[in-house]
């Protein structure tokens, strides 16, 4: 949704906002905006204090634009759109400083896309408590879709709004259900899991650093009732996703540690292209448990320091059958591995993908099925 | 179930409550409160906050229904408003540790328990403590006893919950969401007791 434009009276929107500022009479708060701006450049980035300093400006500004000429005897909603410009202004100019920017935010954001990842494999509704009538995937999806559009906006106000869409999708989804069975309406009970399964689904960018962002930085006396409650939602999901473990989905803790490893698996065979850079390595180096493994300079290994592009078709002939023993040796070891501990299924599919990924012809033009005959031998690694 | 009457919210758009914020100003003669509601999963926490929220008719009061988050104007005699804004969380056990987001800054609580249901007075218990460690010092909080009507399934006796309830410095009262006992009792004793200072909330 375009949060800004739709369905706004010129004067009131953004533009308009941006358009009264072009006027002479506003030279003052122009220059105002600028200093402050540039005040930034005298303090270390620091979330915490960035925030109060932007907070404060608003206030003051809120506090000048009351009292300014150019919006004498404008209605209170007039004051508030121009306030609302204001912080869409300030905050797309600090955006790049104030946004995820310390290294332990950025270190969470990529834990929890990675926990996200693996979640995605196994966590059904059920885990999560979500009753059965309520279980609706193709409802979710639009909730999904508007989390997912998160990133797609710098200002404060326009992420948030991001967030309450998608509550908003759950919340028409929850009454409809109540309104067409009859039965006892809906509450956080029913909310917070479909709320949890969407995220999980979605799995929003930068989920950590939007979310702190937007509480530091959405005006204070906007960040109230719903939104608030809304947003605190989502700050409960992203703690539950990360603390999560065996009993917050009722299963064994065996058994989530087994589902966690498979889906580990599952994403390092099934996403060979997340690692190309593995066949320019020169020589090859792997790390297993920290330990480094070199493969290159030994004739065991004797392509590992070829280019596709220099392969002969006696080349080919030989890769081949060192592919067909490769995948022979994996099929054994993954049946070993089956019996001893992982999901059967999943290793099944996960054979099935590996040969269809590595069609036998045609190796030595395709780039891409050399990469993922490199990454079918890396997948064996991760045990 | 009883309290299965619903309405489509009305004010659904996000964008509709913008500007509407100045009004919630809290004065001494207006009070806006954040209320926390907290309970085992079942014991009909949402069915006694739409009672509530729809039982009043003062058709100038802004209301906001959402399946979580409610909102509502109660007019006391004295012309004094409270708006309250009640917070409803997940009762099962895989949530309760996502509770102090919820209750934090919280001015009420709520805990609710099924009187049909000794689980659900434990689980009551197990909030007020966990409030009186962790809530706002001066929180408002309130035992409510929830489906009095099925008296017949009685297994919480209302002597027993009255004086855990006054050991813990809370008021007890007994509610059906299903007739709508003591439902609007309920709010209007939680804004007797509200402190009358204009908090800077």
């Amino acid at each position: 949704m375009d949060a800004s434009a739709a369905a706004t009276p010129l004067h009131l929107d953004f533009y308009g906002f941006l358009n009264r500022l072009r006027r002479p009479g506003a030279a003052d708060l122009v220059g105002a905006v600028k200093s402050f701006l540039v005040s930034f450049s005298l303090y270390a980035p620091d979330a915490e204090s960035d925030s109060r300093r932007v907070q404060d400006f608003l206030l003051t500004m809120e506090r000048t634009i009351k009292q300014h000429p150019l919006w004498a005897n404008a209605p209170d909603e007039e004051i508030d759109s121009a306030i609302e410009g204001l912080e869409k202004y300030v905050m797309t100019k600090l955006f790049d400083r104030t946004f995820g920017s310390s290294t332990e935010d950025a270190k969470l954001d990529v834990e929890i896309s990675e926990k996200i990842r693996l979640l995605q494999h196994f966590v059904k509704p059920d885990h999560l408590d979500v009753p059965i009538d309520l279980q609706n995937e193709a409802s979710w999806l639009f909730a999904v879709k508007e989390l997912q559009k998160i990133n797609a906006f710098k200002a404060p106000r326009e992420k948030l709004l991001c967030i309450m869409n998608c509550c908003q999708v759950i919340n028409n989804l929850l009454l409809n259900v109540s309104m067409t069975t009859n039965s006892a309406p809906a509450g956080a009970d029913e909310f917070l899991p479909i709320l949890i399964y969407v995220t999980i689904k979605a799995n929003p960018p930068q989920l950590h650093s939007n979310l702190k962002y937007v509480q530091l930085f959405r005006r204070r006396e906007k960040l109230v009732s719903e939104m608030e409650y809304y947003l605190t939602n989502l700050f409960s999901a992203e703690m539950f996703i990360t603390n999560i473990n065996g009993s917050s989905l009722s299963m064994k803790e065996s058994e989530f540690q087994k589902s966690m490893q498979a889906a580990r698996f599952a994403n390092e065979v099934g996403d060979p292209y997340s690692v190309p850079e593995l066949a320019k390595v020169d020589p090859p180096i792997m790390t297993r448990h920290g330990k480094e493994i070199h493969l290159g300079g030994s004739n065991k290994y004797p392509f590992m320091e070829r280019d596709a592009e220099d392969l002969t078709r006696e080349d080919v002939k030989m890769l081949l059958g060192l592919y067909k023993q490769l995948v022979t040796k994996y099929t054994r070891l993954s049946e070993a591995l089956r019996r001893h501990s992982l999901d059967e299924d999943l290793l099944i599919h996960t054979a099935r993908d590996l040969t269809r990924r590595v069609p036998s012809k045609s190796i030595v033009k395709d780039k891409g099925a050399f990469h993922s005959f490199i990454a079918s031998g890396r997948a064996l690694k991760c045990f | 179930m009883g309290c299965s009457s619903s309405l489509p919210a009305k004010n659904a758009g996000p964008l509709s409550s913008l500007g509407n914020e100045s009004s919630t100003v809290t004065d001494s003669k207006n009070l806006r409160v954040k209320l926390v509601l907290l309970g085992d999963s079942g014991v009909g926490k949402s069915c006694i906050v739409l009672r509530f929220v729809r039982g009043q008719f003062d058709p100038s009061s802004k209301v906001t229904v959402g399946a979580s988050f409610l909102s509502q104007t109660l007019a006391l005699q004295d012309s004094t408003t409270v708006k309250f804004e009640i917070w409803d969380t997940a009762g099962q056990e895989r949530y309760a540790a996502l509770a102090p987001l919820y209750y934090r800054g919280a001015a009420v609580a709520v805990v609710v328990y099924d009187i049909t249901s000794p689980e659900s007075f434990s689980k009551a218990q197990y909030w007020v403590k966990e409030l009186q460690k962790h809530g706002s010092p001066d929180i408002v909080m309130a035992l409510v006893g929830n489906k009095a009507d099925l008296h017949e399934n009685r297994s919480v006796s209302a002597q027993d919950a009255l004086e855990y309830a006054e050991k813990n410095g809370m008021f007890f009262i007994e509610t059906s969401a299903k007739t709508a006992d003591n439902i609007n009792q309920l709010f209007e004793e939680i804004a007797k007791r509200l402190p009358r200072t204009p908090s800077s909330s």
